[in-house]
């Protein structure tokens, strides 16, 4: 049973869905006009869109919010493009990135077996003889790196953008319901409110009176200052109280191969099969809560597909297949099996701390979670920021189960092994900002969003000497440099 | 770790200069060495850099020095037995007016007397080997060295690892210990306070940089050197594409280059930042930087931002740093004042302060660089950043 496309459903849209045909690495492809390019690529069973940094591992379709970067590729000439936010178009042409032949039968993919051999720290005492040959090393090590290719000498023209500033009482960051609320809530008070919904066309009408800025995105808190970019314009707003409703990010297992093809967050899962009409496999592992994984639950078993489970997080040990998910091992009541699988659906969610984390407010650990700190109102240790909704307490689910492999994944985007982060520890560099540095977990496209709770819980159960999240940096998403060029500044009248 | 109550020398500041003094102190035999460390090791300027060795400098006494400190670094990893990812990249100054090129042509021939590898290009030659230029603003051409780059990070391991190593536990580093005050008297220097103990001591390098005025504060001493913010972003890694580490000065400060992982890191600066101690990002910087970078090189108007940092940068005067014992305190010793060559200058420098406090005479190199070529009533770097060029036009005072 592989990925394929259903039948158009009730829950489609109105328009009649338009065929459109593109590439993939040379290859033909045919999709709906408007679905995502990865989605489409699902639809027909291509799982593998791109090989992560270090390790070349494959990596797919996993994410709702667009933030893990699993999907990445090279869409119409513009390097490293998060291709489940891509729209896909008639004669859209995408490449894989950072692999060799293929990314499908990536021959990079072999130095993931090596791994063991090559910690974040390999070079530290190593390549320095014979000394002539010093450049050479780095040389190669430089022919590893990179991932997507720079369009020089045809630049891609990216839309001019006008400065705005905006000042109100409250910015809500957020349109999901806890922030619909917030806004409305203040709203009622008196406040003038500002609302920014990253996603356009998502939210549901708020009363009026309430500034919304639909689809544009919060990249960055500057001192009390909130900036956002959207289609036309780049923002600046001063509020006097900041409420983040940012929602959750899916929480990845620290089990080894879960970052393998066919690992799906259940929202993910859930909108490709409702809205795109697309199943992204036949026989599903739900791991969470069953609560949370009901509606997934439903949806798949209405399509026709094999549901097994939920099993709690903590019963996942490990995700099979090399190329895609091919199995998992349960263990329950202390029995483990394995199953033959061809997806496993995420229902864990971790708290948004993006914002939160700028802002320089305090987070801590609380049932293997890491939240912010808030008191009783809501506030975060700096008082003008509240933090509302699922973004202040993720939902269920400890960042590391109790005795993790070692060997499992904590930092996704530079493929830091558990292991890697204890040697640091007991190498007496310890300090959460040292092994930021030496492991490079925490520094790639997703900052920590992914990790930041597996990367603070296996410190603190290795026994580092300081446990503290290392400082979050602005911008809170990656943004296109083109995207932070103004034409034109215009104050608000 | 417990912190000792006396010791022959207390350096404070765990960054590039206070590793390198330690590690230079130590190899002459100077007795127990402790470094302070407020934050981790590295947390200031030297983590937040990005580590250029360069050269090519436009006097002939700062490229005499540099290519003294660049020779530090190419031996660097052999001696300390870990690998600082030393490599010659090459270096670019992009020129973009008339005048730039003229003043170059005497700096080229400069450089080809000293013996440093750098070249004059053409508009044409300088698209060609970067080809990232093109389709921006004309090019008037551009000077090409064989420069090199460092990870600052890997050189703050390789001293920290190469520490661990002493025999004896002649040198300790304690991160996370903030200095609160200085004992003095009539005969100099006698005590360090910390938030974590009492040190006693005849000797104390300050060696922190963009804190030191607050620190010479401390101890009653007055320099005229300040901090001045500065701040980098990176993206996300591209393929190899850029083949040197480019800056320009016209119109303003911007520069960029690539990782060995193939990030971009780059900046564009603001001549009228403000005085003070101040790490924070902005907004500004990230627009600005967008803004002049996309002007000289479109192509990289498709690259990802995904971090951004600040730091400072401790500007003197003469904008050279400031190295050596002071008449205002006996037994106070300074390393700061780095006006943003601490990573280079600071590991050859420190071997030339070890030199200079184990035997008591200023070897002749460091003269240049001694705390009271200054009064105390100096006036402070307060004044904006002038013109780049400005700062070494011949017959100045300040070309050190």
């Amino acid at each position: 049973m592989v990925a394929r496309r259903l039948p158009e459903g009730t829950a489609s849209t109105a328009q009649p869905a338009r065929r459109v045909r593109f590439t993939f690495d040379g290859r033909a492809f045919e999709g709906i006009e408007g679905e995502p390019l990865a989605v489409s690529l699902l639809a027909a069973d291509r799982l593998i869109l791109s090989r992560s940094f270090r390790f070349h591992r494959p990596r797919g379709l996993m994410c709702d919010t667009g933030q893990c970067g699993w999907c990445e590729c090279e869409v119409d000439g513009r390097p490293s493009v998060r291709s489940c936010q891509v729209p896909v178009h008639e004669g859209l042409a995408a490449r894989s990135e950072h692999a060799w032949p293929s990314v499908d039968r990536d021959l990079f993919g072999w130095l993931d077996l090596g791994s063991p051999a090559i910690p974040p720290t390999f070079y530290h005492h190593r390549f320095l003889r014979p000394r002539q040959l010093r450049k050479a090393y780095l040389d190669v090590i430089r022919g590893f790196g990179g991932r997507g290719r720079l369009p020089v000498g045809r630049p891609s023209s990216t839309p001019s953008r006008v400065a705005r500033e905006l000042e109100v009482d409250v910015l809500v960051v957020g349109g999901g319901r806890s922030g619909v609320a917030a806004g409305e809530e203040a709203a009622a008070g008196g406040a003038s409110v500002a609302l920014i919904e990253a996603v356009a066309g998502r939210m549901r009408p708020v009363r009026p009176g309430i500034r919304v800025l639909d689809g544009a995105v919060a990249v960055g808190w500057y001192e009390g200052v909130v900036t956002a970019i959207d289609e036309a314009t780049l923002w600046t707003i001063r509020a006097g109280m900041v409420v983040a409703a940012t929602g959750t990010y899916e929480r990845v297992p620290t089990v080894r191969g879960a970052d393998r093809p066919g690992v799906m967050g259940a929202r993910r899962v859930l909108d490709t099969i409702r809205h795109q009409r697309v199943l992204p496999g036949g026989r599903a592992l739900l791991v969470g809560d069953a609560s949370d994984l009901a509606e997934v639950s439903d949806a798949l078993t209405g399509e026709g597909a094999t549901v097994l489970g939920p099993v709690p997080t903590a019963a996942l040990r490990r995700v099979l297949g090399r190329r895609r998910v091919t199995g998992a091992v349960v263990e329950v009541d202390g029995s483990t099996r394995r199953e033959a699988v061809d997806l496993i659906v995420l229902g864990d969610r971790t708290p948004n701390l993006d914002l939160v984390r700028a802002a320089g407010a305090a987070v801590e650990e609380r049932d293997g979670q890491l939240v912010p700190v808030l008191d009783e109102a809501g506030r975060t240790t700096v008082p003008n920021v509240r933090v509302v909704g699922s973004a202040a307490r993720g939902r269920r689910g400890a960042a590391v189960p109790d005795g993790p492999d070692a060997r499992a994944l904590v930092c996704f985007c530079e493929d830091v092994h558990v292991d890697e982060l204890r040697a640091q520890v007991a190498d007496g560099y310890g300090d959460p900002e040292l092994v930021k540095r030496r492991t490079g977990a925490l520094t790639g496209p997703c900052q920590g969003k992914y990790c930041l709770a597996a990367f603070s819980a296996t410190l603190a159960a290795a026994g580092a000497p300081v446990v503290t999240a290392p400082t979050g940096r602005p911008p809170l998403r990656p943004i296109r440099l083109g995207d932070l060029v103004a034409s034109e500044e215009r104050p608000e009248p | 770790m417990t912190l000792p109550t006396t010791a022959d020398v207390v350096i404070i500041g765990g960054g590039i200069a206070g590793l390198a003094a330690a590690r230079e102190l130590t190899a002459r035999g100077a007795g127990r060495i402790v470094v302070l460390e407020r934050d981790y090791p590295g947390a200031g300027a030297t983590g937040r850099n990005v580590a250029r060795i360069r050269r090519m400098q436009l006097t002939e006494e700062l490229c005499r020095v540099a290519m003294a400190c660049q020779d530090k670094y190419e031996r660097m990893g052999g001696e300390l037995r870990s690998n600082v990812l030393f490599y010659r990249l090459g270096y670019a100054w992009i020129l973009y007016e008339p005048d730039e090129v003229e003043r170059m042509r005497d700096i080229v021939a400069m450089h080809a007397r000293l013996g440093i590898h750098s070249a004059l290009l053409s508009p044409q030659q300088t698209l060609e080997h970067l080809p990232v230029f093109e389709g921006g603003e004309p090019v008037a051409g551009s000077v090409l060295s064989d420069d090199a780059i460092v990870h600052h990070d890997a050189v703050v391991w390789a001293h920290l690892d190469h520490l661990a190593r002493a025999p004896g536990r002649q040198v300790t580093v304690h991160p996370h210990t903030t200095v609160t005050g200085i004992e003095r008297d009539d005969g100099g220097v006698r005590a360090v306070t910390t938030d974590r103990g009492h040190i006693e001591t005849p000797i104390v390098l300050n060696a922190t940089d963009g804190w030191s005025s607050q620190i010479n504060a401390m101890a009653g001493v007055r320099m005229p050197n300040r901090p001045r913010r500065r701040e980098v972003l990176v993206t996300a890694p591209i393929r190899r594409t850029i083949e040197a580490a480019v800056t320009f000065y016209r119109p303003s400060e911007g520069w960029f280059n690539q990782t060995l992982r193939g990030e971009v890191v780059m900046g564009a600066v603001d001549p009228d930042e403000p005085v003070g101690v101040d790490q924070r990002s902005s907004w500004a910087f990230l627009r600005r930087t967008a803004t002049l970078v996309t002007r000289k090189a479109p192509a990289l108007r498709d690259v990802t931002v995904i971090r951004q940092w600040g730091g400072m940068y401790d500007i003197s005067p003469d904008h050279l740093p400031i190295v050596g014992p002071t008449g205002q305190l006996d037994g106070w010793w300074q390393a700061v004042g780095w006006s943003g060559r601490g990573m280079l200058l600071a590991p050859y420098l420190m071997e030339l302060l070890a030199e200079h406090l184990v035997t008591d005479t200023a070897p002749p190199m460091l003269r240049q660089f001694l705390p009271d070529r200054f009064a105390p009533d100096d006036e402070d770097a307060g004044a904006r950043e002038a013109d780049y060029y400005a700062r070494y036009a011949a017959g100045s005072p300040q070309a050190g």
